[in-house]
């Protein structure tokens, strides 16, 4: 039986929660579907289920080019009833941003933890930003309330992760830290990068800003390697073809 | 000499007000709500104490967190509230914000949910610790079943059983007459084995003040507080007699008095009216 691709894009920041206007990283997602009308389902529970973020999803995800669907786990009595059965119907899940530490405590508190695995290794695509992507990795950098915290994911990608990675943002200090502490290497991804897994592995990362970028990061001893990923910009229709993963290699010496 | 500091420090009263159900209106019932709850962090803490809530049942909701101030913010007390799920745009320091406040109110909305991000965020015991240290913990609905080792919750649709924090013994219904499927799912629940307690009307509610049983408020006529026990694979529901919360005159009302007597008054001065 042949393997249904398993396909994570996760977005250091971007698409219609930051990005107003600016549709190439949730227009990306949505041609990784292959369908005509996807289905997709939001997921804003990191919000607290925000009726205003809920507003902008539908706007953001129309019906005229897909099928959208949202589950508000404060609001059971209202949506589908069969979290399961709706979840694994779908083409495409969005994990909304704010509190990770929230989500993942609600998401095991409903058993969503376990319908997301299944939903990844039947083929639904998995996608979000900020904290819908520290969630689905082994290890997360959360600088969501005060001091950058080091915490754990769900695990479907065997790495850590850290999103908003910009100059200055003091994440980048503490990703360093918690890896030469023992963190398992990974990725981070800048505002407008998304990190584009088939499977466990890293596909390409794509970009809905021509700067923006992702990065790897391994701690070799004492000191943490850092390399800069070659980065698809979506906007550019004569973009050169890829270069071959990693590329453009920046090594920071450990801080 | 250990007897004297002892006395000197006397363990403080634990106090928990559990309400079946009621919302932060001007309605008669509501305010005589909100004058409990101000009297009840008056005790503890003079004439302008500190009121907290936690918005997390609702995810935070600006509706839950905008009435709750529209109720409190005038009044003689300084209201918060704690959003975990925005404590990104609002950092602070959750532990000493919650064991420095008189009187934390949790709102309703998904006990699953109020218990699985309390979990997360670690408030579980600091609210714990704050009950032991004399702070007043207060709620409605899922606010209220927390405290109680289980609640009848619709967190997931219909009524289903879910464990709360366990800092009172037994169970709670809120809403009790007035969602009849929550009722029938607590009782069948208690003759199953869930351990027995209490329902709460919307409007009722029980009051913990140390050790012993709970007096039971009502702030509306009708709305009842029940103890629900089971013997011998019976379940047995009987009203406690309830003490009546009274409706203070409301701020506002008052004021629109005095502002359409002030008028009159001038009115008649100037030979306006008759």
């Amino acid at each position: 039986m042949e393997m249904a691709a398993r396909q994570i894009v996760a977005f250091g920041g971007g698409g219609f929660s930051m990005e107003s206007g600016n549709p190439l990283l949730d227009d990306y997602v949505l041609g990784l579907t292959g369908a005509e009308r996807p289905r997709v389902c939001f997921l804003p529970s990191a919000s607290g289920d925000a009726d205003h973020y809920i507003v902008r999803f539908y706007r953001a995800f129309s019906a005229h080019r897909c099928e959208p669907t949202h589950i508000s786990l404060f609001r059971r009595e209202q949506g589908p009833s069969d979290l399961r059965r709706h979840l694994l119907s779908q083409d495409l899940i969005y994990v909304g941003g704010g509190s990770v530490v929230s989500l993942l405590g609600v998401w095991r508190a409903h058993g969503i933890d376990s319908i997301l695995r299944e939903a990844w290794e039947s083929g639904v695509v998995l996608c979000g930003l900020s904290a819908g992507s520290l969630c689905w990795f082994a290890e997360a950098v959360s600088g969501f309330h005060g001091e950058p915290k080091r915490l754990r994911g769900l695990g479907l990608l065997p790495f850590s992760n850290c999103v908003h990675y910009e100059r200055g943002s003091g994440r980048g200090e503490a990703y360093h830290r918690f890896l030469r502490e023992g963190m398992c290497g990974g990725y981070a991804a800048e505002d407008g990068a998304a990190l584009h897994f088939r499977g466990e592995e890293l596909s390409r990362v794509v970009a809905s800003r021509p700067q923006a970028r992702g990065y790897r990061l391994d701690a070799a001893g004492s000191q943490v390697v850092e390399m800069r990923i070659a980065t698809t910009y979506l906007g550019d229709r004569d973009a050169p073809p890829q270069a071959p993963l990693p590329e453009a290699l920046s090594t920071a010496p450990a801080a | 000499m250990a007897v004297e500091r002892g006395a000197a420090t006397a363990t403080p009263v634990r106090r928990i007000l559990a309400l079946g159900g009621h919302e932060f209106s001007s309605r008669p019932a509501d305010r005589a709500v909100c004058e409990l709850l101000l009297r009840l962090a008056g005790e503890r803490g003079g004439e302008r104490p500190r009121i907290c809530i936690l918005p997390t049942a609702s995810g935070d909701t600006t509706e839950q967190i905008a009435s709750f101030y529209s109720a409190f913010g005038e009044r003689p007390c300084e209201p918060s509230d704690v959003s975990l799920f925005r404590l990104g745009r609002r950092p602070m320091a959750l532990r000493d914000h919650l064991l420095s406040q008189d009187l934390i109110y949790v709102g309703g909305g998904s006990m699953v949910n109020l218990l699985a991000v309390w979990e997360a965020h670690d408030v579980a015991s600091i609210l714990s610790l704050a009950w032991r240290q004399g702070v007043v913990l207060a709620g409605q609905s899922a606010g209220a079943m927390c405290w109680f080792e289980a609640g009848i919750t619709k967190s997931s649709g219909k009524p289903l059983a879910a464990a709360g924090l366990g800092l009172l013994h037994g169970s709670l219904c809120v809403h009790y007459n007035n969602e009849p499927e929550r009722r029938a799912a607590y009782l069948d629940a208690v003759g199953d084995g869930m351990p027995s307690g209490y329902g709460l009307d919307d409007y009722a509610g029980l009051l913990w003040e140390g050790e012993g049983t709970p007096s039971a408020l009502t702030a509306r006529r009708g709305a009842r507080a029940y103890r629900v026990s089971s013997r011998a694979g019976e379940v047995a529901e009987s009203p406690l007699p309830a003490r009546f919360l009274p409706a203070p005159a409301p701020a506002a009302l008052r004021e629109d008095i005095a502002e359409f007597r002030r008028i009159k008054t001038m009115r008649k001065r100037a030979g306006w009216l008759g």
